[in-house]
């Protein structure tokens, strides 16, 4: 109050305002919004719009004969009531859960020592991987997994072969697809390759940005390269690392491409993931209602997972 | 006679002009050879040879010659989903070839024209084979033309035969006896299989399951029951497993598309294969065209010595897309590719079983096999939702779980069964 009243000595107020108080008042509630809506309107159209249309049809029995009529039962909460009872759905948000676990740890452990590695070669290897990983990130993933498909083939693939040759056990006519567990792993792999590039070169360029100054720093007060790392890059780097551990997060718990055509386009359910799990339910057995409810919950599980991270990266941007 | 003719002519003449006038309301589509508009066809892979669709475009341009045909070969693999996306939207092909099993599924949902009215103006509508005449038939309405037939037999190697001094086998325990001593003949190479089943391979594993009066699922009112855990069907499965685990080293969770390539390569003494695989594994680029003569057919043997087993009698159709906006092209086409002329080629060039018992002689060699094998044929649950449980894989899963020894064949059959159920009643 004191403020206030102190304030009129201070500044005092112009004979002649420029603008009205309302204009005032309009340019400071309104015009933020005039400004931003236009960008919230596309968001809107591209992303909020199918969310409520994929809702809408979760609440509905919509079939083959529905599709084709454009016309469906409204069912209420049905088909999230079919979907949690079901066992499988059970097993598939928990394979989904570690899949995305074991795929997202690699991805940013191995990112970060190629990261690290880039920094300590000549600018000439460097060149030579950076490109490289380029290409695996240019390439199709359809292309590239079928290129995978074919070298862990059980008949004429070229990893049992390599494995055989180099006395490591007897591979020929291994398949590595018997055994979930290990069909898994392998499709970890394949996923883990496609996502180290992005995350490396993030990464690496996050690492280009830290001050070699405090680095010397901590070398000068006897850091080990370890400790340098963890106490020093590491938590300079906390916003990249949270940016990239949150994208690989959404990216591999949508996982699809890789598990559908690795197994020829007719995963067991073994291998089901939540997004192979709602395509089964939507296209495979025409559910489509189903499919959108499987598909609205797999959004509502990435959320919560998400959650900390984007809180977090809340929290750094705004300490920046 | 004079009178009869003119009465005739006049009664010709009458019925031109009002066909003319019943066409005139839609534009001119009375005179073929004014008709234009593109004809979408979508056939499946393998199924006419290139030269059987050629002859009937070029025939049906003769007629036709200002609409463009286009036709467009799918692939098995996701044809459910793509059929689905198709019908659902509002511009579908306008001729579509379904697998008999696929038919129930879209007639029910008014996906297909119905031709009920049409069914004579087809070549040989009286002596369509009577299975696929019944998977169009659906509430007594008929929603597709039958368009070819097709049933498994064993394709084997007759020199291998020779070789390790074994006889066409006459039971299923010969057969593994047989299969026996060709592993024992080839013993040195280590990817050979006497019998090549890939596990995923459900076709062929149906013999074994009706074989012994096992059943995928029974009927009674409207209710169906998955019946693959009786006692019948998991006997059956048992015998399938012993021959697999003694006779193959396919892939367990593979399917069966590459096993003519791998046949071709040498190091297989028998299939089970559909007729026109022959073909195919004989073909100058996919095959090796040296096996030619050194290929023999037979079918597969029944438990009971002597016997054979019954086959699931695969097959397909060609319906016209109730949405179509050339139903009356697309079943002139239809017709074309169904009459007489083509279906002879599609028996001799394609190797196929006609549509049609009045050119089932025209099996002539191997493909004797093959046609005879179609006499002792079996068919899945003719449900519409039938479709569900093939899109679901619940034949192929069960058996990689029994193949890998992940389940035994009690747990696979009765989780099996019971989805089965569940999908055939309506649920998911």
């Amino acid at each position: 109050m004191g403020m206030a009243v102190a304030a009129p000595d201070l500044e005092p107020v112009p004979p002649f305002s420029p603008s009205p108080p309302y204009r005032a008042w309009l340019r400071a509630n309104i015009l933020p919004y005039a400004l931003i809506s236009p960008s919230v309107l596309v968001i809107a159209g591209i992303l909020a719009f199918p969310l409520g249309m994929l809702v809408w049809l979760s609440l509905q029995h919509y079939g083959l004969r529905e599709l084709i009529h454009h016309a469906g039962d409204w069912v209420g909460l049905d088909n999230y009531r079919a979907i949690l009872v079901d066992p499988l759905f059970h097993q598939v948000i928990v394979r989904s859960l570690l899949f995305t676990f074991a795929c997202v740890a690699l991805t940013v452990v191995l990112s970060t020592l190629i990261a690290l590695l880039l920094l300590k070669v000549r600018s000439a290897v460097r060149i030579l991987v950076m490109s490289s990983l380029v290409f695996v990130w240019a390439t199709p993933v359809i292309v590239s997994v079928d290129i995978w498909q074919w070298m862990f083939d059980y008949e004429f693939g070229v990893i049992n072969y390599l494995l055989t040759q180099l006395h490591l056990g007897n591979f020929i006519h291994h398949n590595w697809f018997d055994n979930p567990v290990q069909g898994l792993g392998v499709l970890v792999v394949v996923v883990v390759w496609g996502a180290i590039p992005f995350v490396t070169i993030t990464v690496f360029a996050g690492l280009l940005q830290v001050p070699n100054d405090v680095i010397d720093a901590a070398k000068v007060d006897g850091a080990s390269a370890w400790h340098t790392f963890w106490y020093v890059t590491a938590p300079l780097l906390k916003p990249i690392f949270l940016i990239v551990t949150c994208l690989s997060t959404i990216w591999d718990f949508g996982v699809f491409n890789q598990i559908y055509v690795m197994l020829n386009q007719r995963p067991s359910s073994d291998y089901f993931t939540i997004a192979i799990y709602s395509y089964r339910e939507s296209f495979g057995v025409t559910q489509y209602g189903l499919g959108a409810a499987i598909a609205v919950l797999m959004v509502l599980v990435l959320v919560f997972v998400t959650f900390f991270y984007v809180r977090e990266t809340v929290k750094v941007a705004e300490i920046a | 006679m004079k009178l009869t003719r003119t009465w005739l002519s006049v009664v010709t003449v009458a019925v031109a002009v009002i066909a003319t006038a019943c066409g005139g309301s839609t534009g001119t589509t009375t005179n073929p050879a004014d008709q234009t508009g593109t004809l979408t066809v979508w056939l499946m892979n393998g199924s006419a040879p290139q030269s059987v669709i050629d002859s009937v475009n070029a025939d049906f341009n003769a007629k036709y010659p200002k609409v463009t045909v286009k036709v467009e070969i799918q692939q098995w693999g996701d044809i459910g989903t793509k059929l689905d996306t198709a019908f659902g939207g509002s511009n579908p092909p306008d001729v579509i070839e379904l697998g008999n099993t696929l038919v129930a599924k879209y007639a029910a949902a008014d996906a297909l024209e119905n031709i009920s009215g049409k069914k004579s103006s087809f070549d040989n509508s009286n002596t369509w084979l009577q299975s696929l005449t019944d998977s169009c038939t659906v509430n007594s309405k008929l929603y597709c033309v039958p368009y070819y037939a097709g049933s498994r037999a064993i394709i084997y190697r007759k020199d291998f035969f020779t070789a390790a001094n074994v006889q066409v086998p006459t039971s299923m325990d010969d057969l593994l006896t047989v299969g026996q001593k060709l592993m024992t003949a080839h013993s040195s190479d280590p990817n050979f299989s006497a019998l090549y089943f890939p596990g995923k391979y459900w076709y062929a594993a149906l013999p074994f399951v009706w074989d012994f009066g096992g059943n995928i699922a029974t009927q009674s009112g409207d209710k169906w029951q998955g019946s693959l855990n009786a006692d019948g069907s998991q006997q059956g499965l048992v015998k399938l497993q012993n021959l697999v685990n003694a006779l193959s080293r396919a892939d367990k969770t593979g399917d069966e598309a590459k096993q003519d390539a791998a046949f071709a390569q040498g190091h297989i003494a028998m299939i089970i294969a559909n007729g026109w695989e022959v073909g195919v594994i004989t073909d100058p680029e996919a095959g090796n065209p040296a096996l030619k003569d050194k290929l023999g057919a037979f079918p597969i043997p029944s438990h009971n010595s002597g016997q054979t087993a019954p086959v699931f009698l695969g097959g397909s159709d060609l319906a016209v897309a109730a949405r179509s906006k050339h139903t009356d092209l697309a079943n002139a086409w239809i017709g074309m590719l169904t009459g007489q002329k083509h279906m002879t080629d599609m028996a001799t060039v394609g190797g196929v079983i006609p549509n049609t018992t009045s050119l089932l002689g025209l099996g002539t060699g191997l493909n004797q096999v093959f046609f005879g094998a179609a006499k002792n044929s079996r068919f899945v649950p003719n449900s519409k939702n039938w479709a569900s449980v093939e899109n679901a894989n619940v034949l192929p899963d069960m058996l990689v779980k029994i193949f890998t020894k992940q389940q035994t064949i009690p747990e696979a059959t009765g989780s099996a069964s019971s989805r089965i159920t569940s999908i055939l009643n309506g649920g998911g």
